[in-house]
């Protein structure tokens, strides 16, 4: 990869960004609804404290300015005070941030966990039962909520069965002293396994239920590169030679079947950001899904610009990661 | 595929097996929203109030009968309708274990009554503080408020404004107490996972609550945790998991399920938010008292609370709820009564019915469409239009044109004072008198309720009051809905608030 691809890539982060933060304005300036109204809404409040906390707020000044003032402060870093928590946005996101990495990893490790093998059974069992599973259950796996798949599993692994905690991400008796803030992985490195089976055990559902239709996508994906690869000539040619069934499929084939459904994996992992604000709300995940979920019911205009700038981030470096793993598993294609 | 299978079923069972055994007593609220800060001047939020309520106290407090009662003050008089002087209790300790001052208390007024006392902000819950001139300190016991104008309702506030400790806030400032505690109350704070958990510990050196609450003293459990479940099902799952010993917002559909557990029951409390239909008292047809009651007679509240709130509420003859100062018990009720509601329509000659409409935020739809169904049926031929809150309010504000016909609205009323619910939605021009509602005589006896110290002739007043209002019918009288509670039968010493807080002093786990 050259330097000058990367900069031309990272060059091209400015007017997406730019893009965004005009339609999300936009369509924050669109959406019905006062944040301080809300906010004060509790008790009702007299006109002269709505006109001071108007005033905090920067409310009371034109759309326009408003939105000049955002940019400018972005550009440092600074996405100004959440309305309701009353403190830097940037802070309040950073706190949350971990918890959906976290859980983000961990779905996404799941669903290639669930995805390739099964993928790949039932390319080389084409029309076998198996095959035939998989498909129903990619098909359940994309179809079904993941809201109400995730109180389903609820219901079942900790209300009945009682082997699962409902939701939370460690119990209180554990205390690691945060290192990457992932909390199994700062666990394990502390020392502490007990505290590493807790903290598991509390991501197992919220991550099963947020890997589901991504395993539903990728298991298809993986299936249909692998026939392809399968009917290749150099898969005919490995098996005139000779080789090991096995060693066909697992050395030559799986390697080129692989490359679909790792760039598929790497965009879709952006949506599973998205998928994170439901999960993360049935399974009381403090992650950053539920506080902009949060924030867009109360308007908190400050902090959903932010995320939203966040995930657009977020989401052109997935795509810029896809494109680089591509390169690196198939070198015949350059960016 | 089935070694994996195993392999997850074999971590989980790994997990199932306790941590350690807990020899501390523990008891888990799972609660709705995370505390927005910890600095309890800087919100305006029910949820977060709840939780800091906790870990401190203010000058006054309610009993469970909803009395306001001393708690760091341990007493106060009102000189005059202008002023209160508060006896400040001697020996309050802050959890580090410093000695609680009037200057902390006229410290922590001043911050929440002062534009930008707060690091430059204004406390959002200035006005719940009313329009104070000053607050002083008279002598090393006793602090004074000077109010600008008669605001009788300042002890009925009081119990909502926590009060903190001056050298800790000027040490930390005010971004420091968003996220840090010095408080005075039964608990303090152990540590903060945000949006997760706010886990708390007895504070051992309490100087025990207001002594009109029995039982004073330490906290009963070593420990509390509000964990934040925003899901309603998953909350209720905790609950039946045992994962969380009270649960809040119990849904009414719930409520079976929660019963029928064999360690879990359900307990409710009336809340603090009346239901009403403004209905337009400045134009036709509701400018005509008939009109407005065979409205009332039409609906059939009872129905309504059964089928759709589930139970959940009880019904009003007036503006205030039956937990409220000054509440009126023998305010006569309209009595569901179609051919009479009909008669009386065609009485103020609408014999063949009218034509009106119904606004009403989307949040309350089907009950609106209820109360339009039954009003329809009298020939009060009623049409929803579900409109969004801001452009609703902005229809029905008083000082505006005044062309609406009906509004589905309610009233919070926290402080359970008249002064809070009855002066602003039915004194005439008020703020919130959306049914631009005017009667001198109702205006006269407020008025005088205001000023009035004697605090049995304060509440005659608004009894008097409450009679001429439910005889005018401004509003289609409806409900007060009722807090809903998840509770293990392993709690013991705790019971719902009327006014909405979780108070866990003198809650204890078996």
């Amino acid at each position: 990869m050259k330097p000058l691809a990367l900069l031309g890539r990272t060059l091209q982060l400015v007017p997406v960004l730019l893009g965004v933060s005009v339609i999300v304005f936009v369509m924050m300036l669109l959406t019905p609804g006062d944040p301080v109204e809300i906010m004060l809404a509790d008790q009702q409040a007299t006109p002269q404290q709505v006109e001071t906390m108007r005033h905090d707020m920067g409310l009371d000044r034109p759309a326009l300015e408003r939105f000049g003032v955002f940019l400018g402060n972005a550009a440092t870093g600074n996405f100004g005070l959440s309305f309701f928590h009353r403190r830097p946005v940037f802070d309040v996101i950073a706190e949350r941030l971990p918890a959906t990495i976290e859980l983000t990893l961990a779905a996404l490790l799941l669903a290639l966990v669930i995805a390739i093998p099964l993928g790949v059974i039932a390319a080389i069992k084409k029309n076998s039962l198996v095959d035939r599973l998989a498909a129903v259950g990619s098909l359940f796996g994309i179809s079904l909520p993941g809201f109400w798949f995730g109180i389903i599993l609820i219901i079942l692994f900790a209300v009945h069965l009682k082997i699962l905690p409902v939701a939370g991400r460690m119990d209180f008796a554990c205390e690691v002293a945060p290192v990457t803030y992932l909390l199994t992985i700062d666990s394990l490195l502390r020392g502490r396994p007990d505290c590493f089976t807790n903290a598991l055990s509390h991501l197992v559902l919220p991550a099963l239920t947020l890997a589901l239709p991504m395993a539903a996508v990728l298991t298809r994906v993986q299936r249909t590169a692998m026939i392809e690869v399968l009917r290749s000539d150099y898969i005919t040619f490995a098996e005139a030679k000779g080789l090991s069934r096995r060693r066909i499929l697992w050395r030559h084939a799986l390697k080129n079947a692989l490359v679909p459904t790792v760039t598929v994996a790497a965009i879709e992992t952006g949506s599973l950001l998205g998928g994170n604000m439901v999960v993360e709300t049935v399974f009381g995940w403090p992650g950053l899904g539920r506080l902009v979920v949060e924030s867009i019911f109360v308007r908190n205009y400050p902090l959903v610009q932010a995320a939203v700038l966040f995930y657009a981030v977020t989401y052109v470096l997935l795509n810029f990661v896809a494109d680089i793993l591509y390169t690196v598993l198939n070198p015949r294609v350059k960016l | 595929m089935f070694s994996r299978v195993s392999a997850v079923a074999a971590i989980a069972m790994m997990a199932a097996v306790p941590l350690a055994p807990a020899m501390a007593s523990e008891l888990r609220v799972g609660f709705t929203l995370d505390a927005l800060t910890l600095d309890p001047a800087n919100h305006r939020n029910r949820q977060t109030e709840t939780i800091l309520r906790n870990i401190y106290d203010g000058l006054l407090t309610r009993d469970a009968k909803m009395k306001v009662v001393p708690e760091l003050a341990e007493s106060w008089t009102q000189v005059d309708p202008l002023t209160y002087d508060f006896r400040i209790r001697q020996g309050v300790k802050f959890h580090d274990g410093s000695t609680m001052t009037a200057d902390d208390i006229v410290f922590t007024f001043e911050r929440l009554t002062k534009d930008g006392a707060m690091g430059g902000q204004t406390s959002p819950r200035k006005d719940l503080v009313g329009p104070v001139e000053s607050i002083t300190k008279v002598d090393a016991n006793t602090v004074r408020f000077k109010l600008k104008e008669p605001w009788p309702i300042l002890p009925a506030m009081l119990p909502v404004q926590e009060v903190v400790s001056k050298a800790f806030t000027e040490k930390v400032g005010s971004q420091g107490l968003a996220t840090q505690t010095n408080g005075n109350g039964p608990f303090k704070l152990v540590e903060w996972r945000k949006g997760d958990a706010i886990i708390l510990e007895r504070f051992d050196d309490y100087y025990g609550g207001s002594p009109d609450i029995a039982p004073v003293g330490k906290a009963c459990v070593d420990r509390v945790i509000f964990r934040i479940i925003p899901e309603n099902a998953s909350r209720v799952a905790a609950l039946l998991a045992g994962e969380a010993d009270i649960i809040a917002e119990l849904p009414p559909y719930d409520m079976k399920k929660v019963e029928a557990n064999a360690n879990t029951k359900v307990m409710t409390v009336n809340g603090t938010r009346s239901f009403f239909v403004a209905l337009n008292n400045a134009k036709k047809p509701f400018d005509d008292p008939r009109v407005r009651r065979a409205a009332n007679m039409a609906v059939n509240k009872a129905l309504i609370i059964d089928k759709i709130l589930l139970g959940t509420a009880v019904p009003l003859n007036g503006v205030l709820s039956p937990d409220a100062f000054g509440f009126n018990p023998d305010l006569p009720a309209y009595a569901f009564d179609i051919a009479a509601a009909k008669a009386l329509l065609a009485e103020a000659g609408y014999p063949d019915g009218l034509d009106v409409t119904l606004d009403t935020d989307g949040a309350f739809k089907d009950m609106a469409e209820a109360v339009a169904a039954m009003l329809t049926k009298i020939g009060i031929r009623t049409k929803v239009v579900v409109g969004e809150g801001s452009t609703i309010r902005a229809k029905w504000a008083p000082g505006g044109e005044k062309k609406g016909d009906m509004f589905f609205n309610s009233w919070g009323n926290g402080s359970l004072d008249p002064a809070d619910i009855f002066v602003p939605t039915l004194r005439t021009g008020d703020r919130g008198n959306t049914a631009f509602y005017s009667n001198k005589e109702v205006d006269a006896l407020l008025d005088a309720a205001n000023v009035e110290l004697d605090q049995v002739k304060r509440a005659d007043l608004y009894k008097k009051a409450q009679v001429l209002v439910n005889k005018d019918a401004p509003w289609i009288f409806l409900w007060l809905p009722q807090d809903i509670y998840g509770v293990s039968k392993r709690v013991t010493g705790w019971e719902p608030s009327a006014d909405s807080r979780i108070n866990l002093h003198d809650a204890c786990v078996k």
